[in-house]
């Protein structure tokens, strides 16, 4: 195993931890500020897809408004949801049980949404002008439509770092998170506040939707499949936690990249099993967002 | 307490109460209970199999009906999942009392199901799920299946490759396929077929990423490395259009020929890819919409499309065909009602199919009860018959219906 | 004391009442789907009765409880499957065993966490569990699963089958009312409630959950034992996350403070799934449309909201 090809599955690993992250980065982001666990996300992330080829495919806009427009969409779709429905059991006795029925009855939902809307046929959407092909470096190919995944991941989380720390809004979600009575006597709208942040997430979830849709396939049921890797990312970063999710992914991209290329035969068994092993060591995952309750 | 005991006993009344009373002595009907999957990854697999054995049901009964007998079939979404199936089938025997249970695309869901049918003694005509088992160790009286199994596609596909050694020698091969009984058995039967027609090779590589994996980017520069001369490939469906679309960037198809004899060749993969489906990808299924160039065959597509509007992906041929073989059967023997004189017809009997080339018809070999065919395979090239589709297949390979049939007593020897 | 003494006779004769019914399933039936969906309906009942005391009454949710209910059903379709018919019993007491001991080996593992982590831990085993089941091929049959799983002797008869079923799922659930009305049944409800002040009573908070963590699984396992022989075939979806779901929408739907409601829920659960699935393509939209509906309308489930309209009742009949 030559050094170049060492590179060449850093980087595969790296596309597949980027779009993996991008999907997590929402969810976490839910259950950091609002201690929602959202079963749903995944048919966001779906949805973003959808929302993609109709833009791209059926009304010819441009890729990269497209892409806003996608994400704009779910957000609004996120908040709708979140308004009309979530916000109605927060609080609850044995709320936790109430979430996932919940959440789940929005997947089974957008699951015959979608197939109303669009029908059961697989769709595919072309990469954007000027990102279709690949960079050779010796006996190295680079994608660079990979390329642009990796970076626009890595501005989001910039983007996200900066938002949560050094602005109002960042520092209010931050502080509900932590104490939802203390900042509302301080005059928040937490509902609001709650509201955005689902909009926000549901945003990121569908962007990678769309994001991912020129590499994969738009299909009901997609949803489904990335729901439990990033779910895995999740909690092995520690949930609410946004650089544990992005730990989390890079973790399992990675891991999964050499998998593949050292023991093909079991390559689908690593990401549950570094999840055991890193949840036997530290139960409430790699970087909890604060401590667990124990009980 | 007790009010929750008072519920309890309400609710359990309402059950025997509510469930639809089993009356039903209608004259002259043919009963044929299906399930398909309507939702999901194989939705589209359900819904194009309704579709035709609707517009076959139509057909029939238009032309009076089988013997007299008007068909009366009912669809149910078997949610891909068995024990859900299996209920759905027992529902429909002991209630509806159909005659026939029919459909499935997931070979897990058919092992199931052919096992109530075995139990219940009631025939079941399987159109879609391919598992060679059915066909072969786990078959039984009341099994009979109307489309291609993975055995028959693979051995085409090793007499195909067979033959390339010969203009193109070739020397390693490579498998990638999703890691569950359909993506093993393609690979397994494979080998078997290439190795008893002597065919030598050395296999640089094996990968099984998981059913629906979105992400293929590692496996792909995994096989870029290992550079074999054949890319053989066993996913279905999506999975088939994420991959090509992750590895073409990557140049693989340049280096390496893409082989994928069972469901590559599926309409659905063109449609949904376009003009993006590289041209020169060797590719077979178990129906296609522009070979054979039959009559027959013909009219089933364009009154497929005049029906809802697409083209139909090969499911739709396997339910169409799985109809004509029930009103055939019952044409034989005069009635619906006996199972055992209906089995004796359906083994053996003969129907001429859209997917049939001029100068053959398909028949059900008594010995395994899977339908015999000939199967081809074909290439990808630019074709703008059948839209959205930008590349059809083309270069025909044809191989016939017994060079192609599992060896008796497979795969226990 | 003739007051409880009456009050046990009523619940006595309630218990006889509904056995009865059950009893009589066989005999009113049409035809034979009807006692198959019975036997649906009473194997749900014990899982997600057996579930309810971990969640409902001790506050612990795990959304893996599918891994028992697995473990349970695949011990006793391989033993059937590669040692012979003969092997059902033994393998279904084998199978409740062995999901009796790995729940005390990761039951210490998952319980170190409490709320949403105990949750998200008991999924990433289940799933764990799932993806071993479905790779394993050559052990376990994979995606294929494993048919030809018939009861031995007299137990091969559809219909002796459904009263051997009865007869598990009626003494495990009066076994499991036993625990949950016990002082062990009171100390659980306190850990869900207070569990700093079932330490200064000197109980221990770990220990009892660790308990009820083994039992309901336990139980769980059992559920899943007796599926096996239902259809005659099993498949890694029972080991599925949506598995563990399914329990948590049927003791939602009959009422999580309810001992009986988890009971009642499977039973409507299984109906309308059946109802709605054989009329429509739809039934995706339609069943999430339910449960969004009783998740956000009838919160208490069907047997916490008739208590409560009787209580309502009760009190305005009784009152001014």
């Amino acid at each position: 195993m030559d050094a170049s090809f060492l590179l060449t599955q850093f980087i595969s690993g790296l596309t597949m931890a980027t779009l993996l992250f991008l999907v997590a980065s929402g969810l976490t982001l839910i259950f950091g500020v609002g201690n929602v666990f959202n079963f749903a996300h995944g048919s966001f992330y779906m949805l973003g897809a959808y929302f993609g080829y109709q833009f791209v495919s059926v009304w010819s806009t441009n890729f990269w408004i497209a892409l806003l427009l996608s994400g704009v969409c779910v957000g609004l779709f996120g908040m709708l949801a979140e308004f009309a429905f979530l916000r109605r059991i927060y609080g609850r006795a044995n709320e936790g049980g109430f979430q996932i029925l919940l959440t789940y009855a929005f997947i089974l939902i957008i699951d015959d949404l979608v197939k109303l809307t669009w029908g059961a046929e697989y769709k595919s959407l072309p990469r954007p002008a000027g990102f279709g092909g690949a960079i050779q470096l010796g006996d190295i190919f680079i994608p660079t439509y990979n390329l642009l995944i990796i970076a626009i991941g890595m501005i989001v989380v910039v983007a996200a770092w900066w938002v949560l720390s050094h602005t109002r809004p960042g520092q209010v979600a931050r502080a509900a998170a932590v104490d939802r009575e203390i900042v509302s006597v301080l005059g928040v709208n937490v509902p609001m506040t709650m509201t955005l942040v689902f909009g926000i997430a549901t945003a990121l979830g569908g962007m990678a939707g769309a994001l991912a849709a020129p590499l994969r396939t738009v299909t009901p049921g997609a949803g489904i499949e990335v729901i439990i890797d990033s779910l895995i990312v999740v909690v092995l970063g520690g949930m609410g936690n946004f650089w544990g999710a992005w730990f989390g992914a890079l973790l399992i991209g990675e891991v999964n990249a050499f998998a593949v290329a050292v023991v093909p035969q079991w390559a689908t068994l690593f990401s549950f099993l570094v999840m055991v092993v890193v949840l036997i060591f530290k139960p409430e995952g790699l970087f909890a967002a604060r401590k667990v309750r124990k009980v | 307490m007790k009010k929750n005991l008072c519920v309890c006993l309400a609710i359990v009344l309402g059950v025997l109460c509510a469930l639809p009373m089993a009356v039903q002595a209608q004259e002259k009907v043919i009963r044929i209970g299906a399930m398909y999957p309507m939702t999901g990854r194989a939705g589209l697999y359900g819904i194009d199999s309704v579709a035709a054995a609707e517009m076959a049901v139509d057909e029939i009964n238009g032309k009076g009906g089988a013997n007299g007998y008007k068909i009366d079939i009912t669809f149910t979404d078997s949610k891909a999942k068995p024990a859900y199936a299996v209920r759905v089938a027992t529902r429909y025997i002991t209630e509806d009392q159909v005659h026939f249970l029919f459909g499935i695309v997931s070979s897990g869901v058919g092992l199931a199901v052919t096992e109530i049918s075995k139990q219940q003694k009631k025939i079941f005509i399987g159109t879609d799920h391919a598992s060679t088992q059915l066909t072969s160790d786990k078959l039984q009286p009341y099994y009979f299946r109307v489309a291609n199994n993975t055995f028959q596609s693979m051995a085409a596909g090793a007499l195909y490759l067979q033959e390339l050694q010969k203009s193109k020698p070739w020397k390693t091969i490579a498998y990638i396929g999703p890691d569950y009984a359909y993506g093993h058995d393609q690979w397994n039967e494979l080998r078997f077929s290439l190795d008893r027609l002597g065919v030598k090779y050395q296999v640089v590589g094996e990968y099984w990423p998981k059913l629906f994996e979105p992400d293929y980017n590692s496996y792909v520069t995994s096989l870029v490395k290992d550079n074999p001369d054949i890319l053989v490939t066993g996913f279905w469906g999506g999975d088939t259009v994420a991959f090509i679309k992750q590895a073409q960037v990557y140049g693989l198809f340049k280096k390496s020929l893409y082989f994928q004899p069972d469901a590559g060749g599926n309409y659905e993969l063109m449609s949904a890819m376009g003009a993006e489906l590289p041209a020169g990808l060797v590719l077979g299924a178990r129906h296609y919409n522009n070979w054979p160039d039959t009559e027959l065959n013909r009219k089933f597509v364009a009154d497929f499309h005049k029906r809802t509007g697409r083209y139909p992906t090969y499911a739709a041929e396997g339910a169409y065909a799985g109809v004509y073989a029930i009103a055939e059967a019952v044409k034989i023997v005069g009635n619906p009602d006996d199972t055992e004189a209906l089995v004796k017809a359906l083994e053996g009997l003969k129907i001429k199919l859209p997917e049939d080339p001029d100068g053959f018809t398909s028949y059900i070999d008594p010995a395994t009860h899977q339908i015999m065919q000939v199967q081809a395979i074909g290439v990808t090239m630019p074709n703008t018959d059948f839209p959205p589709a930008k590349m059809m297949l083309g270069d025909w390979k044809i191989y016939k219906a017994e060079d192609i049939a599992p060896p008796p007593g497979y795969p226990n020897k | 004391m003739t007051n409880l003494a009456t009050r046990n006779l009523k619940a006595a004769s309630l218990w006889a009442f509904i056995v009865l019914i059950f009893v009589l399933v066989p005999v009113l039936s049409t035809s034979s789907y009807q006692v198959n969906l019975a036997c649906h309906v009473l194997i749900w009942s014990l899982f997600a009765v057996s579930f309810n005391m971990l969640w409902g009454v001790t506050g612990m949710l795990s959304l893996g409880q599918a891994l028992y209910y697995g473990l349970g059903a695949y011990s006793v379709g391989l033993m059937v499957d590669h040692l012979g018919r003969q092997w059902y019993l033994p393998a279904m007491g084998l199978g409740v065993l062995a999901a009796a001991a790995l729940a005390l080996l990761l039951g210490l593992l998952v319980i170190r966490v409490g709320g949403v982590y105990f949750t998200m831990l008991t999924l990433a085993f289940a799933q764990l569990g799932w993806q071993i089941t479905f790779k394993w091929y050559d052990f376990t049959g994979g995606d294929d699963g494993i048919q030809g799983i018939i009861p031995p002797g007299i137990l091969e008869s559809g219909t002796v089958y459904y009263y051997f079923v009865l007869a598990v799922v009626m003494l495990s659930i009066w076994v499991l009312k036993r625990m949950a009305f016990s002082p062990f049944g009171l100390v659980l409800r306190c850990v869900q409630q207070n569990p700093d002040r079932v330490r200064f009573l000197g109980r221990r908070v770990r220990r009892n959950q660790l308990r009820v963590y083994v039992i309901s699984s336990l139980f769980s396992a059992l559920a899943g034992s007796l599926m096996a022989g239902v259809d005659g075939s099993i498949h890694t979806d029972m080991l599925f996350w949506t598995t563990s779901g399914e329990v948590i929408l049927m003791s939602v739907l009959g009422g999580i403070n309810q001992f009986f409601g988890p009971f009642v829920g499977a039973t409507v659960i299984i109906l309308i799934e059946d109802l709605v699935g054989a009329r429509t393509e739809y039934w995706s939209l339609i069943i999430g449309i339910i449960i969004m509906v009783i998740v956000l309308v009838f919160p208490k489930g069907v047997v916490g909201e008739a208590m409560r309209a009787k209580s309502l009742l009760t009190r305005t009949g009784a009152g001014r």
